[in-house]
């Protein structure tokens, strides 16, 4: 049966009419550009989704944890401080900034690995990484421990290791190690 | 019925070669489980430095250096057996990255000649003393590119390639382009190995994350640093047959003697690739930061700026293989030059070889 006959066809018709005409209008170069240069400037400035800006959300209590740990030594503003700025909000509302890779909700008592761990923990974790654990019998790095806690802990599941979720918690646990000034291997029970 | 042992075999081929192919990779990785329990046979120089360190399995580590230097001890986290061979190991691959003191090279360094198309590459060629050069007092030198400083300063912005770059990717780098290779996977020995040494220099040293340290990286020198005369690659190829062919060869394809590289190839197949930092063409100041700081041995700091860059400039024009960033063109267009030069060049110097312009003494 032809569409234009269905009870509906005149919608048909007129969806491909509609869609014939964008195919036309995108076939020619310039309003093609115009319209890839529309979604950019839509996608960045007007959708909202994270994922197409290149700041980070504040989340509560960074500005303070800022000034405490002395990230602007890095920089008001840059590559690693906006790095250390996702590490922050991944530490602390692991559960909102990770949800990918944890089934933890804000319904949970403990849904972020500030949950468990300090932040100074961390970079004292991270000074004493990449050592032999005796337990899994093999050398465990930091982003190794990482992943682990996103699967294990927080029920979730595996970043690969270049994923944010696991470089910048490591970015992080730097910049709180270069603000205590530890060296490789510094005990918290010596500091 | 007599289609049934026709398919039975072919079920059975089906099955058997991945069956197989996992077996081998079984094997492979029972190998490297093997090897890692394995002794650690050191290279005189890592034997040197880690005895030097007191590197030793044990549950507290304090470093005999920052006594030394400061007369006071720092109590860090000792090392486990698995994590000081692994360290040994390290060590090695920077002393020794193609295996030519081994007696295995290929097993003793993790096959890293698979990821390096020179065959005269080491890590220790740009980070000299195993990554950690000293004078006799035992001052880190400026510009000496020491492991430990760059593994407190990993992580940071990277302009060439863009990305906060880890430790590990920058090791990466270094395969592809200076050892004009293949990148390793990010969790290989190969890396890990060297990373873990870098951390135990690190702690040795007593070096702080995040901070940064005179030995980090070369000590670029740009032309502001210069008269300003400009760039000369004829003045540098002076220089270079004054200073640096004795080692490097007349037309720096590196010294080698009975299979073992005892100076580097600075141009030709062997050498680093176009996409390498050392390429002057690439990037102006860290090759000439190199020389000025580390050569020729033994009189380190005798040339001056300018003759640092033009040295620089007259080995970026020697032909060496492309980086990935050329293409098919030019790539096969230095095999050509690596290929015809080296003879051309030797018959057009022997013809003038009484035309060589020296200076008046």
């Amino acid at each position: 049966m032809d569409s234009a006959e269905s009870p509906d066809g005149k919608d048909g018709k007129q969806r491909r009419t509609g869609i014939g005409w964008l195919l036309r209008v995108l076939s020619n170069p310039p309003a093609a550009a115009a319209a890839i240069a529309a979604f950019v400037l839509w996608a960045h400035f007007g959708s909202g989704i994270h994922a197409f800006r290149s700041h980070v959300p504040s989340a509560p209590g960074w500005q303070q944890f800022r000034a405490s740990y002395g990230v602007d030594d890095f920089g008001a503003d840059g590559y690693f401080t906006r790095a250390a700025q996702n590490g922050y909000n991944l530490f602390y509302f692991t559960h909102e900034y990770g949800g990918r890779f944890t089934r933890k909700t804000a319904r949970d008592a403990v849904n972020s690995c500030a949950g468990c761990h300090t932040v100074e923990d961390l970079a004292y974790g991270f000074v004493n990484s990449d050592r032999f654990d005796a337990k899994l019998g093999r050398r465990m790095s930091f982003e190794e421990r990482v992943m682990r806690c996103y699967a294990g802990p927080m029920n979730g599941f595996i970043p690969t290791l270049y994923d944010p979720a696991v470089r910048d918690i490591r970015i992080l646990a730097r910049a709180v190690a270069h603000h205590l000034q530890l060296s490789e291997g510094a005990r918290k029970d010596r500091s | 019925m007599a289609a049934l042992p026709a398919k039975l075999l072919k079920v059975a081929l089906i099955v058997s070669i991945p069956g197989g192919l996992y077996l081998l990779g079984v094997n492979k990785h029972a190998e490297r489980g093997a090897l890692r329990q394995a002794a650690v046979e050191l290279t005189p120089a890592c034997k040197a430095k880690l005895q030097d360190y007191a590197l030793r399995p044990g549950g507290q580590y304090r470093s005999p250096y920052l006594k030394k230097m400061t007369g006071s001890w720092s109590e860090l986290r000792g090392y486990s057996e698995e994590d000081v061979r692994a360290i040994q190991r390290g060590c090695n691959i920077v002393d020794d990255t193609q295996g030519q003191l081994a007696r295995d090279g290929a097993r003793e360094r993790w096959n890293s000649t698979r990821y390096s198309r020179s065959t005269h590459s080491s890590c220790e060629h740009c980070h000299q003393g195993v990554g950690d050069k000293q004078d006799a007092a035992g001052k880190r030198l400026v510009g000496s590119n020491g492991l430990a400083a760059s593994w407190v300063m990993a992580d940071m912005y990277d302009r060439f390639t863009g990305l906060l770059l880890p430790y590990e990717l920058r090791q990466m780098q270094c395969y592809i382009n200076s050892s004009n290779g293949f990148k390793p996977n990010a969790a290989d020995d190969l890396l890990r190995d060297v990373t873990a040494y870098s951390r135990f220099l690190a702690a040795a040293l007593d070096v702080k994350i995040g901070n940064r340290y005179p030995e980090q990286g070369m000590d670029e020198i740009p032309a502001s640093a210069t008269l300003r005369r400009g760039d000369d690659y004829v003045r540098g190829a002076y220089m270079y047959r004054e200073k640096c062919a004795t080692c490097h060869g007349p037309q720096g394809l590196g010294t080698v003697v009975q299979g073992r590289v005892l100076y580097p190839a600075l141009a030709g197949a062997e050498s680093f690739s176009f996409d390498s930092r050392m390429n002057f063409a690439r990037i102006d100041t860290v090759m000439p930061g190199f020389i000025c700081r580390n050569m020729p041995p033994g009189a380190e700091g005798s040339l001056d700026n300018q003759q640092c860059r033009d040295i620089a400039i007259y080995l970026s024009t020697l032909p060496r293989p492309a980086g990935d960033k050329q293409g098919p063109l030019v790539a096969a267009w230095q095999q050509l030059m690596m290929t015809v030069m080296p003879p051309l060049t030797r018959y057009a110097e022997s013809l003038g070889r009484n035309d060589t312009p020296r200076v008046p003494d």
